[in-house]
């Protein structure tokens, strides 16, 4: 029998990472021309749970916005989860992401959420301080990842998977 | 025990002990006390009953107000649920407003019903210029004309048997996705083919389609079909999902409905959790029961199509085709029969003939100048055939003889012929021109040998000669006409001087040209009467003539009363004579 499947997008600012993400986490069967094109690129990964039965995530990694147009909206249809993803040496990018959670939650109310702050690999660089990620955290996941080490990459998958799985 | 109302005014069950209060202005009387001591416990029961009625109304005059807020909470409780309990009403209301609204049925689903329908017919009208464009495509082609004799044969439509042969296809994939996440509930390839991400795949063609529906900006299109080079995508979409078929080729119209229709039946079978697929639709959307149940509906409409219209066909067909054949037969048996004229024609060779046109001829070949015209030949053709002929000389018989008579400028009296290239030269002539034709006669082209045996005779003799013959044909026109029997005719008398007159020149000339003359009197009768009788008019005419030309001194006229029995033209006698050569 196949793995349970879940469709999870990813939202973000332009040049978050969002897409090297899904590079460290898939290796993608599209060429990234279709973000520019599209919109959005689409990749799967199957995930590992130990003691579960292993779960499928389909990975919508939608074009970098500070905002959620229609056509994002509709690519959100359907959606279990979400991966919010901020760029540690942006604060606005931070706040980006909390507004395109407020927006997407207008259309999936009970989707999962998960924020990733990303380019951990520049952590003396962040603009983001540890106490509102304290804060934020008594809400949200918050994963700290580096798509340039691969670190806390994973664990941000496994997470959502974790969550969408129980 | 004993109740008591709340400050508000709302009663309350709880019991309490009920304490009559004071009032100077109208005191209780023991009646009353002595109510409440006794019936203390039904009072208070009635004012709770009181207060749950009061309740009960209240809440139902404000259910309007609340009933919307109720069901969105209740739709996020449980969806399943308010969707079962709403079901069987909610279907009974929409019949009855079918029975008694409608109109306004109509009009919500007008803006429905309209797209549908223009869809429904595109794709039959696309259909249709598919078939259309396949069979004129390979109409008048060999393999178009196998087809042909392939569907008359078999009573199968000619459309389905090019279709059939030349629409070589293949599907790779079947996808099942669900419309709104664009994840695979299902995914059939055919076998051999390399894996691949299908749920990836399912992901782009779904946010391909929505991409394409937002840049179009046209309200409730779908992107249905696309193709690169020899691939082709079609998806059919579902309210909950939406069938991809991913195809090799040129498929038959029949798939793409057998695919709706086997996407209205996976929505039927759908599981509990909207999403489910079972083994059996599982198996269904497998690419090779689906091209196996495309060609079956192929065959079974073949066979159910009326083969009247292919047999109206075919008959026209064969008609022209029997109609070419026989003008073509008529044209060939024109052309043979101008062929033959042609070649028979003398001094005329065909060397060859040609159609120009449908009815029209050239006919090349060599032609001599003593010949006949070639139109002669021709008839009534001769307007419908072009000559191209070039001159020779030609040793046919006929035409040396007509030459050398030319070239030998031969008189009436001299007689030609020539039978294989022998010249025979006969008859007689002035001496001057027997020497010249006895010179000549050998250098007549065609010549091979001469027989000369003109006689030759006087100026003086010959031109008695030409004009015996001369009188030999015009003597004979003389009629002596009768009225019945041998009662002469009014101007018989006159025609009778002049026959007179010209037997007397005959016998003068003959003695110059020194021939004898033996005359001939016959009789004639016109139609009526009995052969008997004619016959002996004919010979009473005939003596009365020579009787009456013995009268004027010409003797020894033969009677020929059954002479010429075919001549019923005219009641007469008439006089004619033959020459002989005199003994020496």
């Amino acid at each position: 029998m196949s793995a349970a499947a879940f469709k999870l997008c990813m939202l973000g600012d332009f040049g978050v990472g969002k897409t090297s993400l899904v590079s460290r986490f898939v290796h993608s069967t599209f060429s990234e021309k279709y973000l520019t094109t599209v919109g959005v690129k689409v990749d799967s990964k199957k995930v590992d749970l130990p003691g579960r039965a292993p779960c499928k995530l389909v990975l919508w990694d939608i074009a970098g916005r500070s905002h959620l147009d229609a056509l994002n909206m509709t690519y959100l249809r359907g959606a279990s989860a979400l991966l919010l993803v901020a760029d540690g040496t942006r604060e606005r990018s931070l706040h980006t992401a909390l507004n395109l959670l407020m927006q997407a939650r207008t259309l999936l109310p009970e989707v999962v959420a998960v924020l990733a702050i990303n380019k951990l690999d520049l952590v003396e660089q962040w603009e983001v301080a540890p106490a509102a990620l304290e804060e934020l955290r008594r809400t949200l996941s918050v994963h700290e990842t580096s798509a340039r080490s691969g670190e806390g990459v994973e664990a941000a998958f496994a997470d959502i998977a974790t969550r969408l799985a129980a | 025990m004993q109740h008591a109302e709340s400050g508000n005014g709302d009663r309350l069950d709880a019991p309490v002990i009920r304490v009559a209060a004071p009032d100077a202005a109208a005191p209780a009387s023991d009646l009353d006390r002595l109510k409440d001591i006794l019936l203390g416990d039904e009072l208070g029961a009635l004012d709770a009953l009181d207060a749950r009625v009061e309740k009960v109304e209240r809440e139902q005059s404000e259910l309007p107000a609340r009933l919307p807020g109720a069901i969105e909470s209740a739709e996020q409780d449980g969806a399943e649920r308010m969707a079962h309990a709403l079901a069987k009403p909610v279907a009974h209301a929409l019949g009855t407003a079918v029975r008694e609204n409608r109109q306004v049925i109509v009009d919500v689903l007008f803006p429905v019903i309209g797209p549908a329908i223009r869809k429904a017919i595109a794709e039959a009208l696309r259909n249709l210029v598919t078939d259309v464009n396949g069979a004129i495509e390979s109409s008048f082609t060999p393999r178009g004309l196998r087809w042909r004799f392939e569907a008359w044969r078999s009573g199968v439509p000619y459309a389905q048997i090019a279709i059939k042969d030349t629409l070589n296809y293949g599907i790779d994939h079947v996808f099942l996705i669900e419309r709104g996440s664009g994840l695979v509930l299902d995914r059939e390839s055919a076998p051999h083919l390399p894996d691949l991400d299908s749920d990836a795949i399912a992901g782009m063609l779904t946010a391909i389609g929505e991409f394409v529906r937002d840049s179009v900006g046209s309200g409730g299109g779908t992107l249905d079909s696309a193709r690169v080079g020899e691939h082709l995508l079609w998806v059919v979409h579902g309210p909950r999902a939406n069938l991809a078929c991913f195809l090799h080729g040129v498929p038959p119209p029949r798939l793409h409905a057998l695919l709706e229709q086997r996407l209205e039946a996976l929505h039927a079978g759908f599981g509990a959790d909207g999403r489910s697929v079972d083994d059996a639709s599982r198996e269904s959307l497998h690419p090779e029961v689906l091209m196996y149940e495309a060609r079956a509906a192929d065959r079974s409409a073949a066979l159910s199509a009326s083969p009247w219209p292919m047999r109206i066909v075919s008959l026209a067909a064969l008609a022209l085709l029997g109609w070419m054949i026989v003008r073509n037969e008529r044209a060939n048996a024109w052309v043979e029969s101008v062929r033959a004229r042609l070649a028979s024609h003398h001094g005329f060779v065909l060397t060859g003939i040609e159609r120009q046109g449908r009815d029209a001829l050239i006919a090349r070949g060599l032609f001599d100048p003593d010949a006949e015209p070639v139109a002669t030949a021709l008839g009534d053709d001769a307007p419908r055939v072009t000559l191209d002929t070039v001159g020779y000389v030609s040793t046919d018989d006929a035409i040396v003889a007509r030459r050398a008579r030319r070239l030998l400028a031969a008189p009436q009296s001299v007689t030609i012929a020539v039978d294989g290239g022998a010249l025979a030269l006969g008859g007689r002539a002035v001496a001057a021109w027997v020497d010249t034709a006895r010179e000549r006669a050998a250098w007549v082209p065609g010549v091979r040998r001469v027989d000369f045996s003109v006689a030759s005779e006087s100026d003086e003799a010959a031109r008695a000669r030409d004009e015996l013959d001369t009188l030999a044909g015009s003597l004979p026109e003389r009629r002596v006409a009768f009225v019945r029997e041998t009662e002469l005719a009014p101007d018989a008398a006159a025609v009778f001087e002049a026959i007179v007159g010209d037997a007397l020149r005959a016998q003068s000339l003959a003695a110059t040209a020194g021939v004898s003359i033996t005359w001939i009197a016959t009789g004639t009768n016109d139609d009526p009467g009995s052969d008997a009788t004619n016959a002996r008019v004919r010979a009473e005419r005939a003596r009365w003539l020579a009787d009456a030309l013995a009268a004027r001194g010409i003797a020894d006229v033969r009677t020929a009363a059954d002479d010429d029995a075919s001549d019923v033209s005219q009641r007469s006698a008439f006089l004619r004579f033959v020459l002989a050569e005199a003994q020496p």
